[in-house]
């Protein structure tokens, strides 16, 4: 906001300095890119829109025949992400509220900095543990031939995207004011209480804003997912049967942009995805940079 | 009224539980994932690993073309936005008076933030190398993961921008400074921690991104380092990838564990590095 208001001399407010000029084209230059990257995955996966027999909304996935149904991705996108969800957001809602709620500043530094790291480790890392241990492990526990299921890919995000909905919760919880606390408990509450009907509405805004920016995150995981959800283009029977195979809109991408040929409808269909996925995720990081704003105003 | 106090005692104690609960989950995860990570890694590291080339298909032999490689392409990165990540924050917070603007730019950046990664990949395959016909080269990869980063520069760069207190721009103009020569002379030095730190941000997280880039920038054998802009690199996390999926075989695994480690241990380094920069140079800046 802190733009000059001090003119210089009018004789040169016209005149176009070399470092505005500067500023101007990359600030231009990043909206373009911006755009670009949108109306490039627009335009090829216009081909895809135009034919009329290629049954995007169908169960079926089968390029040799023409058949690019997506409902199978689409379904098993929002299959593991549910999973990922129900996992990470209860474990990390109640780890938050403790470190918040503990008035040890040594112990809520120590974990907030080991919580970075933890998301920091690249997604690649993250596949690689779970070939190497969740695969087989859930195969153990549900006596199946192959670990590379919706189930275990759900559980692998559900850990991937616990350290980001953690410290994102902590900080809202964090910046509810401490009065609250202390008026509450001075009215005798339990700490239950206090969570429930003081601390929970007042951060409300602020943890659903972390919850959208995690869901965000875990539809478009790409590398872990892709290496543990076992690649089969069908809707699981029954529909929601975790330990079935499946397939996610990232998997799917990762497997078989390259198999695909730049031009066919195939190729078409992917982008399609591809595009269906950004909006998707832009959509969920708006809404929850409108609820962080709200939750500023609030508290 | 004893009996109602005493369900609330023993909610509440149940609260407690569940709280503890939750933390020695989230922690026993923690301590797996670290642990496994150095401990399956440091089984596979050696020096030779470090310095020789893969061999195999990446079963015996080391990692160096691929540390080599991605280095490579995150610092090509970091060149091609620096610039541009300037640039849009000195406009930002300098010449970027009309709300409309700002709040388009402000809403361009948050959607590069959040477009998935895979996607990017995706887009650099279509724009690159098939419409501009580049073919597979790491200078794509490279330019991809300049976009990738470029939120992150951008808003590190604008946020020391904007905490450098207002009298300094002001007493600089009074002083008969031009607007070019305030940013030169005061917005830039005084700022300059934030555009390190948030370029060294996005390059702990451009080292790891595996979906952009294997598309259109890496190949997996019989790679060396490059002579051009428009030849294929190997990376450590598309090492890594190729080699996860021979997940039967456990000498494969092992290689993938071992540039694991080395591929957190660049992470964690650029990480380190950007947050000390961070103290370092802004405390600096201020006196």
């Amino acid at each position: 906001m802190s733009v000059i208001t001090l003119n210089p001399p009018s004789s040169r407010k016209y005149r176009f300095s070399g470092t505005q000029a500067y500023c101007f084209a990359s600030a231009a230059l990043s909206i373009l890119i911006v755009g670009t990257i949108l109306l490039t995955l627009l335009v090829q996966s216009g081909p895809i829109l135009l034919t009329g027999n290629a049954d995007i909304i169908g169960t079926k996935w089968n390029p040799s025949d023409g058949k690019f149904g997506i409902l199978p991705m689409l379904f098993g996108s929002v299959f593991v992400m549910s999973i990922a969800v129900s996992i990470a957001f209860p474990v990390g809602l109640m780890a938050a509220v403790y470190i918040a709620e503990t008035r040890s500043s040594k112990l809520r530094r120590v974990l907030k900095s080991t919580l970075e790291i933890l998301a920091g480790i690249p997604s690649i890392v993250y596949g690689l543990i779970g070939v190497t241990y969740l695969n087989i492990w859930i195969a153990d526990l549900f006596d199946l031939q192959s670990g590379r299921i919706i189930l275990t890919a759900g559980i692998l995000l559900g850990i991937m995207i616990l350290p980001t909905f953690l410290t994102l919760t902590e900080d809202a919880i964090s910046a509810v004011p401490v009065k609250y606390r202390e008026n509450a408990k001075s009215l005798g509450l339990y700490r239950h209480e206090v969570f429930l009907s003081i601390i929970l509405p007042k951060a409300k805004s602020g943890i659903a804003g972390a919850g959208l920016l995690a869901l965000g995150r875990a539809l478009g995981e790409t590398m872990a997912v892709m290496l543990v959800i076992g690649s089969l283009d069908r809707l699981p029977s029954p529909l929601l049967n975790p330990l079935s195979s499946g397939q996610t809109i990232t998997s799917k991408l990762g497997r078989e942009v390259t198999e695909s040929a730049f031009g066919s409808p195939h190729f078409s269909a992917l982008v399609f995805m591809g595009l269906l996925l950004v909006l998707i995720t832009i959509f969920l990081t708006i809404a929850s940079r409108y609820l962080f704003r709200q939750k500023d105003q609030h508290v | 009224m004893s009996e109602r106090v005493n369900i609330r005692r023993v909610q509440e104690k149940c609260f407690a539980f569940i709280l503890r609960a939750s933390l020695a989950l989230c922690g026993g995860v923690l301590v797996f994932l670290l642990g496994s990570i150095v401990v399956k890694g440091f089984g596979s590291l050696s020096l030779d690993f470090f310095f020789t080339p893969a061999k195999d298909f990446g079963k015996s032999g080391g990692v160096i073309y691929q540390i080599l490689g991605s280095l490579l392409m995150v610092v090509a990165a970091a060149v091609l936005v620096l610039p541009l990540a300037l640039g849009t924050a000195i406009f930002q917070i300098s010449y970027n008076a009309r709300p409309k603007i700002r709040y388009v730019l402000e809403q361009s950046l948050y959607a590069l933030n959040a477009i998935p990664s895979i996607t990017y990949g995706l887009f650099g395959l279509i724009f690159f190398v098939n419409v501009l016909n580049t073919g597979i080269s790491w200078f794509v990869g490279a330019v991809i993961l300049a976009i990738m980063i470029l939120p992150t520069a951008i808003l590190s760069t604008y946020q020391a921008m904007a905490a450098i207190p207002k009298t300094y721009q002001e007493n600089a103009a009074a002083l008969g400074l031009t607007k070019a020569q305030v940013i030169r002379r005061v917005t830039l030095p005084q700022s300059f921690h934030g555009l390190v730190t948030g370029l060294l941000i996005g390059l702990a997280r451009a080292i790891g991104e595996t979906a952009p880039i294997m598309f259109i920038a890496t190949a997996f054998s019989g790679v060396t380092v490059p002579q051009s802009l428009v030849e294929p690199v190997s990376t450590l996390p598309t090492h890594i990838l190729e080699l996860a999926q021979q997940s039967t075989d456990p000498q494969a695994l092992q290689n993938a564990w071992g540039a694991s480690l080395i591929l957190v241990g660049l992470v964690a380094g650029f990480s380190g590095l950007a947050l000390l920069i961070r103290s370092r140079l802004s405390s600096e800046g201020r006196k």
